[in-house]
């Protein structure tokens, strides 16, 4: 083996790969509160209103899981604006088919919240007098947060790790970054010995952070 | 409209490949990850271990940035292997970790008793397993292995990217023919749909059939 | 393996466990005669179940020794020799030794007859209809001959234990364990489990029972052991044990269980 160690390449360009990483966990949080917006919103919609409205939802969330992202970025990227005749920039078309996708998954995610909440306390709600509305706002929403908290974390260390797809549009995340200095240096082993440790140290310190915050808010189910 | 017709056979021919990179790595997954599964939860620490951290570090990478590394890493070690086996390669030890993962929790959800009841009748380790865990464990494995079956067609989009001819990679060729993107894509991703939805069904209707034989 | 006719049949040394910084065991001593029937009694935390779990090798003990017919079950050799048993030779032995759990732990995927024929197929080595005969008249013999092909969860908890009893017995055991086996059942259906086996204590069955079941240890054993804190506190027959209660905690202990039955 010819190859000898240099990786001074590498820490010379290191501002592509720490600020890709940053680039890589703001494109994540985007996602997973546009996804929770969506989710929920479409989790509410569906709660015993028409079968069309909750075939629509089924369809959309069976088609987004089923179809692999790649193909998904590159329909909103390419696909889209082609009908449309307009353009937007990679990230913006990232960030929207990211959402897309965060949505339909938590879509499943907070319908079995829902679920999961115990009638007594829809019943105690209606029997203090609250309107559907209150009840939704004041009881629902708060105990069905905390009981998808771990699904809610596991989802965001997910979407972290999917952000690596974007490179294929060039948007400047991690994984981009570490394809720009190996086209660049051919220094393909030093790349990868810095960025595989900052892929796996950033999700276990998510990992981590967020049972903390399991720890204090969410409500184990009995 | 037409063009969606004359593209189908190309699509055709790139199905085949996904379908047969997809094969070759469920495969692949479904042996190693089933071996993995049952060093994770009865082998002893120094087995246990290395297995453990290959999983959590597989698993904790981006596959396309597995698939990269693995791609452009083996010709600059000069390990000259075809790009089609380094990238289903990289593809199966990804998929790997995670059926070791569902045939972990499989075969953890077995009551302890079932390996007492095995043991105080004097069948060996590999009596039980064979006899008693496995096919007890097997109705929990399936479903969420079905899953993994799914995510396995998925990833091997990301072939594509490597310049392997698969459905993703066709799709993309007959744009760069014809200049229309959106059908085409809508084509692809009917094609991936058909494929995946079928298993998620087929994953449904064991896991609810399974609900029904109680413990 | 060896039978010494002379000696006991389970011979229990200053066994001692500690499980972390709890010391479980702290020292029995146990002799088990052919064809006796030894009932173990206790408040929980005494020891007793992992006592009888480590007669098997269930569970493993840090120091002391166990032989059953002679043959130490956790280590082989003497001296410089001596050390831990192999999965193999365990198997063998604990093939010798049958056990009742408290959850009778049957197999789910297995009907009843093929639940006590597994052993004798894969362990004893039996040919399929013999083992299916043996199988057979034993689950006739508990009284379960209606339901040969009922799979677990489609019998009573008491049918359940009476397949597990067959299950264990079928196998040919030199010593029966019960760990507390109607511990876990209706009260309605602990009669019918402890008719069986009092059946097989007059047949000369040598057992060592875990029970909470005061009367009926009464009843059975020849031998009543109170452990507490993990060594054995009292020892006697039952007209001993239950008559004087001069020991304090065992005093203490009987009055509680009388109040609850």
């Amino acid at each position: 083996m010819n190859y000898h160690l240099n990786f001074a390449f590498v820490w010379r360009y290191f501002g592509r790969l720490g600020w890709g990483l940053a680039l890589s966990l703001e494109l994540a949080a985007v996602g997973i509160v546009a996804g929770i917006v969506i989710g929920l919103a479409l989790a509410l919609l569906a709660q015993g209103r028409g079968r069309v409205v909750r075939g629509l939802i089924a369809a959309y969330v069976e088609f987004i899981r089923n179809v692999p992202l790649l193909l998904l970025v590159y329909l909103v990227f390419y696909g889209i604006p082609s009908a449309g005749g307009f353009a937007y920039d990679a990230t913006t078309s990232f960030v929207i088919t990211l959402a897309v996708y965060a949505g339909a998954y938590l879509v499943e995610v907070f319908r079995a919240g829902l679920d999961a909440i115990p009638r007594g306390l829809i019943d105690a709600g209606r029997a203090i007098g609250l309107t559907p509305w209150q009840r939704t706002l004041y009881v629902v929403l708060p105990t069905m947060l905390r009981i998808v908290l771990p699904s809610l974390s596991n989802a965001f260390i997910s979407l972290f790790k999917d952000t690596a797809i974007a490179s294929v549009i060039a948007v400047p995340e991690l994984t981009y970054g570490a394809n720009w200095i190996y086209t660049n240096t051919f220094r393909i082993i030093e790349v990868y010995a810095v960025v595989t440790p900052m892929y796996l140290l950033t999700g276990w310190t998510l990992l981590l952070l967020l049972r903390q915050l399991e720890r204090r808010f969410a409500l184990r189910r009995s | 409209m037409t063009i969606m017709l004359k593209a189908l056979p190309f699509l055709w021919q790139g199905l085949l490949v996904t379908l047969e990179v997809s094969g070759v790595v469920v495969v692949t997954a479904l042996l190693l990850g089933l071996l993995m599964g049952t060093a994770l939860t009865y082998a002893p620490r120094w087995l246990a271990w290395p297995v453990r951290a290959y999983s959590d570090i597989v698993r904790g990478l981006p596959l396309i940035t597995l698939i990269f590394f693995v791609y452009y890493a083996l010709p600059a070690l000069h390990v000259n292997i075809p790009g089609w086996w380094a990238a289903t390669g990289a593809l199966a030890a990804f998929e790997t970790a995670h059926v070791a993962e569902v045939a972990r929790g499989a075969l953890q959800s077995i009551h302890v008793g079932q390996t007492d009841a095995g043991r105080a009748i004097g069948l060996t380790f590999g009596q039980r397993m064979l006899y008693v865990i496995f096919p007890q464990a097997l109705r929990r494995f399936l479903p969420p292995w079905i899953n993994t079956v799914v995510d396995t067609v998925k990833g091997s989009a990301l072939v594509s990217l490597v310049g392997i001819v698969d459905l993703m990679l066709s799709v993309q060729q007959v744009i760069g023919r014809t200049f229309e993107p959106l059908p085409l894509y809508v084509l692809g991703a009917l094609m991936y749909f058909a494929i995946n939805y079928t298993l998620s069904l087929l994953s449904r209707r064991l896991e609810a059939r399974f609900a029904y034989v109680r413990e | 393996m060896s039978g010494n006719s002379g000696g006991p049949l389970v011979r229990i040394r200053d066994l001692r466990k500690r499980f972390g910084a709890n010391e479980v065991l702290r020292g029995v001593d146990l002799d088990v005669a052919r064809g006796e029937v030894v009932s173990v009694i206790g408040a929980s935390g005494s020891g007793k179940t992992t006592m009888l779990r480590c007669v098997n090798l269930l569970e493993t003990y840090d120091s002391g020794s166990i032989a059953v017919d002679g043959v130490e079950v956790g280590y082989s050799g003497e001296g410089a020799n001596r050390r831990r048993r192999g999965e193999r030779e365990l198997a063998r032995i604990r093939a010798d030794i049958g056990m009742v759990f408290q959850l009778f732990n049957l197999f789910p995927h297995l009907t009843a007859r093929q639940n006590v024929m597994l052993g004798l197929i894969k362990v004893r080595r039996l040919p399929r209809a013999e083992a299916q005969q043996a199988a057979d008249r034993w689950l006739v013999r508990v009284g379960l001959a209606d339901k040969l092909d009922a799979l677990p969860h489609e019998l009573s908890g008491g049918q359940q234990q009476r397949v597990g009893i067959a299950r264990a017995v079928a196998m040919n055991p030199k010593v029966l364990l019960l760990d507390e086996i109607t511990s876990a059942l209706d009260p309605e259906l602990v009669g019918e489990v402890l008719n069986v086996v009092r059946e097989l204590a007059a047949e000369g069955m040598t057992m060592i029972l875990v029970t909470h079941e005061m009367s009926f240890a009464r009843d059975v054993s020849s031998r009543i052991v109170f452990m507490d804190a993990g060594r054995v506190a009292v020892e006697g027959t039952p007209r001993e044990v239950f008559g004087a209660q001069a020991h304090d905690r065992l005093r203490t202990f009987l009055s509680r269980i009388e109040m609850r039955h």
